[in-house]
């Protein structure tokens, strides 16, 4: 019986494992295709044709053409550079800059723990959409600054998460012990707390590139994200709003890039978090 | 038996006189005291909002006035023809006593929605406070005295005003009843088909017919004027019939329309897409910039795809079908000379990336304008393209905060907008808003000592002729210093649903909501 339920478990180890290569091996794709945009598109993605314009999808260009005649394929392609390296480059930096501040909060305390949590209660009292919005709107338009604006709001989360990790490993032996050992404060937080709390952050972060992939698209598509002639996924959305009803390639288009691409994040973060089974990390801890 | 007889005859009369007495006049004009359904009409506009300078219908505020004279709630004592000829209507005449005096009668029969007789009086207390508040009225007027007595109302001039009888049909000059004030919310009493009965600024108005309204009762009784700013919105209003019209329909959406559930109402209008250039800017300072751009910009591409045909490429300022529109030579599309007149000036790509460079600098345009008009990102984006074929890097800038910007002379190159150059059906109005030192939207400091002379002799030329030829060299020597590039005219269309009659687009704009206005259900 016993040797039954073992090898159950065993067959659902591996159908996880194949899973998780499986979705791994989609984002890694998507990546690649990213990085190398620019030798994957068929036309120039900027270059205008107007008698092409609105051409449906088909022919010479498989994906049709928006209303300036550009190939929207060409243009998808290369909107994947724009839209998935701002939303990992966005992701990196407030995972790194709250998992800091998180970490220095739980482990030193005092005036610097209350002051950053506070400014962490400001942001998180906001909604975060709108409040990126408003320093969207202040900063101008551009990648850079929407990336910024969602920054704004989005370290607070990782700050919180890192810090109460933080606290909950201080109380454990083996910090004791490693203290005891002539441990400093640096190399306590190097080698025993960072990479105990990289389980759970990564997951956070990971979950959170497609978060903020649909959050940079939302600023594009109101006009707060990239500008003219960038492609982007949001912006491009937003230019075929108008043609939603006669000419829907031109929206649908970057609507399913988004759309497969953020599910694909999604569902790497979810077999990410099963495999580093952060639930029983925690319960281990 | 005799007895009941009578009772029988009383029963058949009472049966006679019932279904009549439906028929009494107050009761049938009040759909409420006859219980009939009132006759409602919902209209959809884009351009009723804070971001257009219509805030309400106060003629006297901004450009509201386009809100009251559109919304039939105020009038003006004269008016353009659908030839754009100015023909009486608040006012039955005018005599030119001299060239400073003007003697205006005015109808017997007009009363404000106030219950106020339309008299001389009213006018001239109505124009009084239009002139006290209103700069560019004050400028275009130039009243010096005005004169009250019965119907006739006399205005003297500080200057010889050829145009005064179109400046007095622009939507400033609605008549309304001062005496009844203007409302906090901004509504008014005029002497229009509808009375503006509440108002929340960027949602909605309400309007209700005049009953005494001196061209007939109107067969309306409410009317909505919903505020909907999104072209998407505005389609989706009208396909779900939230709306019965829809005015500023995106031309994407037209073929959603082109069927018999509704019907278009289109028309050519003075409307241009123009490009303004700031002289304050070194970049624009150079004549070779300025023609490069002028020559490099594909305006039939741009009328024929982006607007899906419904413009026209602009010569000039004006319609060529104005008597004042046509004769002028703008520069033509060529790319290559664009190319070339900036090698000769300097302006060379010596590092291979695409732009070109002089004194280190690379030419880089910062590119004004703004998205409520919704052709203007796509002539923005259009243009970026084909300035980016001959070395010319643009940024956009598209904004509603476009005032902020136009006030910093520093923050931009070229600003691209849209206006109607002839409202008041004389070509007077867009020199003397636009392009003259004194202008008040001469954004880019353009001057040409040679144009103020002309705009003088134009100020004083009552001749239509001479008017007219005065016109053609004035857009001439804009467009030979390349300070203004026309790139298009505007075909304006309303679109209403099926059984909506009577809502007809005007080549000036103004006129929308009428006492023809009819509506059946559909």
């Amino acid at each position: 019986m016993r040797g039954k339920m073992d090898k159950i478990l065993q067959k659902r180890k591996t159908v996880k494992e194949i899973y998780f290569i499986a979705i791994l091996a989609l984002a890694i794709l998507v990546l690649l295709g990213a990085a190398f945009a620019q030798y994957l598109c068929p036309y120039d993605p900027n270059a205008q044709d107007l008698a092409l314009a609105l051409q449906p999808p088909g022919g010479e260009h498989l994906l049709g053409t928006d209303r300036y005649g550009r190939d929207m394929l060409s243009r998808i392609i290369v909107g994947a550079k724009v839209s998935v390296f701002s939303a990992l480059t966005l992701v990196a930096a407030v995972c790194a800059v709250g998992t800091a501040l998180g970490v220095l909060c739980g482990f030193c305390g005092g005036w610097l723990d209350e002051a950053v949590m506070r400014l962490c209660d400001m942001c998180l009292a906001f909604p975060g959409l709108v409040l990126a919005l408003a320093v969207a709107a202040l900063l101008g338009g551009g990648i850079e600054n929407a990336a910024i604006a969602l920054g704004v709001v989005s370290w607070p989360k990782y700050a919180r998460l890192a810090r109460g990790q933080t606290m909950t490993l201080k109380q454990e032996d083996f910090i004791a012990a490693a203290r005891l050992a002539g441990d400093s404060a640096g190399q306590l937080i190097r080698r025993h707390i960072l990479p105990n709390l990289a389980g759970p952050v990564l997951v956070m972060a990971a979950l959170d590139i497609g978060t903020m992939m649909m959050e940079l698209a939302g600023l594009s598509f109101l006009g707060l994200g990239a500008l003219p002639p960038t492609a982007e996924w949001g912006s491009m959305m937003s230019d075929g709003r108008t043609l939603f009803q006669t000419k829907p390639w031109v929206m649908l288009g970057p609507g399913a890039a988004i759309f497969l691409t953020v599910a694909v994040f999604n569902l790497l973060a979810d077999a990410l978090r099963d495999r580093l089974d952060i639930r029983s990390m925690g319960n281990e801890m | 038996m005799f007895k009941y007889r009578r009772g029988i005859l009383a029963l058949i009369l009472a049966l006679c006189i019932l279904p009549l007495s439906g028929c009494g006049g107050d009761a049938s004009a009040d759909p409420e005291q006859s219980g009939q359904e009132p006759v409602t009409f919902t209209l959809g506009d884009v351009s009723f909002s804070a971001e257009h300078d219509e805030t309400d219908v106060n003629p006297h505020r901004g450009y509201s006035g386009w809100a009251c004279i559109r919304y039939g709630v105020g009038e003006t004592l004269f008016r353009y023809s659908d030839t754009m000829e100015i023909q009486p209507w608040l006012a039955t005449g005018y005599t030119l006593i001299d060239p400073l005096t003007w003697e205006i009668t005015l109808r017997q029969d007009v009363r404000f929605t106030s219950g106020r007789a339309l008299d001389a009086q009213a006018v001239k207390e109505c124009l009084e406070h239009l002139v006290e508040v209103h700069d560019r009225a004050r400028g275009d007027l130039m009243i010096d005295t005005m004169e009250a007595e019965g119907q006739t109302l006399t205005i003297r001039t500080t200057q010889p005003r050829p145009a005064l009888l179109n400046y007095l049909s622009d939507p400033y000059g609605c008549i309304i009843d001062m005496a009844w004030g203007i409302s906090e919310e901004g509504i008014v009493s005029g002497t229009g088909p509808y009375q503006a009965v509440s108002l929340v600024t960027g949602q909605e108005l309400h309007l209700v017919k005049n009953k005494d309204y001196w061209g007939g009762e109107p067969q309306v009784d409410e009317i909505t004027v919903l505020t909907i700013s999104d072209g998407n919105t505005l389609t989706m209003a009208l396909q779900s019939g939230q709306i019965d019209a829809a005015y500023g329909m995106p031309y994407a959406s037209y073929p959603l329309f082109e069927n018999e559930g509704y019907t278009f109402s289109s028309t050519p209008t003075s409307r241009a897409f123009f490009l303004c250039m700031n002289f304050e800017s070194p970049l624009t300072q150079d004549p070779a910039v300025r023609q490069a751009i002028a020559t490099a910009i594909d305006k039939e591409g741009f009328v024929n795809t982006l607007l899906e045909g419904n413009g026209y490429v602009a010569s000039g300022a004006f319609p060529e079908e104005f008597s004042f529109g046509g004769g002028v030579t703008p520069q033509a599309y060529d790319p290559q000379g664009a190319r070339e007149v900036l090698e000769a000036a300097g302006w060379v790509d010596s590092d291979g990336d695409g732009i070109r460079e002089k004194d280190g600098k690379n030419l880089v345009i910062r590119w004004l304008t703004y998205p409520s008009r919704q052709e203007l990102p796509l002539l923005a984006e259009s243009a970026q393209a084909a300035l980016g074929e001959i070395g010319i890097d643009v940024e956009i800038n598209s904004t509603a905060d476009c005032s902020s910007y136009l006030s910093d002379p520093g923050s931009w190159d070229v600003y691209a907008s849209a206006m109607i150059t002839a409202p008041t059906g004389d070509p007077e109005y867009f020199f003397a808003s636009c392009c003259l030192d004194s202008s008040v939207a001469n954004h880019g400091g353009y001057h040409s000592d040679r144009l103020e002379q002309l705009a003088q002799e134009m100020a004083a030329a009552f001749e239509s002729g001479e008017r007219s030829r005065l016109a053609v060299e004035m857009q001439q020597i804009l467009l030979e210093d390349n300070a203004y590039v026309f790139c298009s005219h505007l075909r304006m269309s309303m679109i209403s649903r099926a059984g909506v009659t009577g809502l007809t687009a005007h080549p000036c704009d103004f006129y929308e909501l009428t006492a023809d206005l009819r509506v059946e259900e559909p």
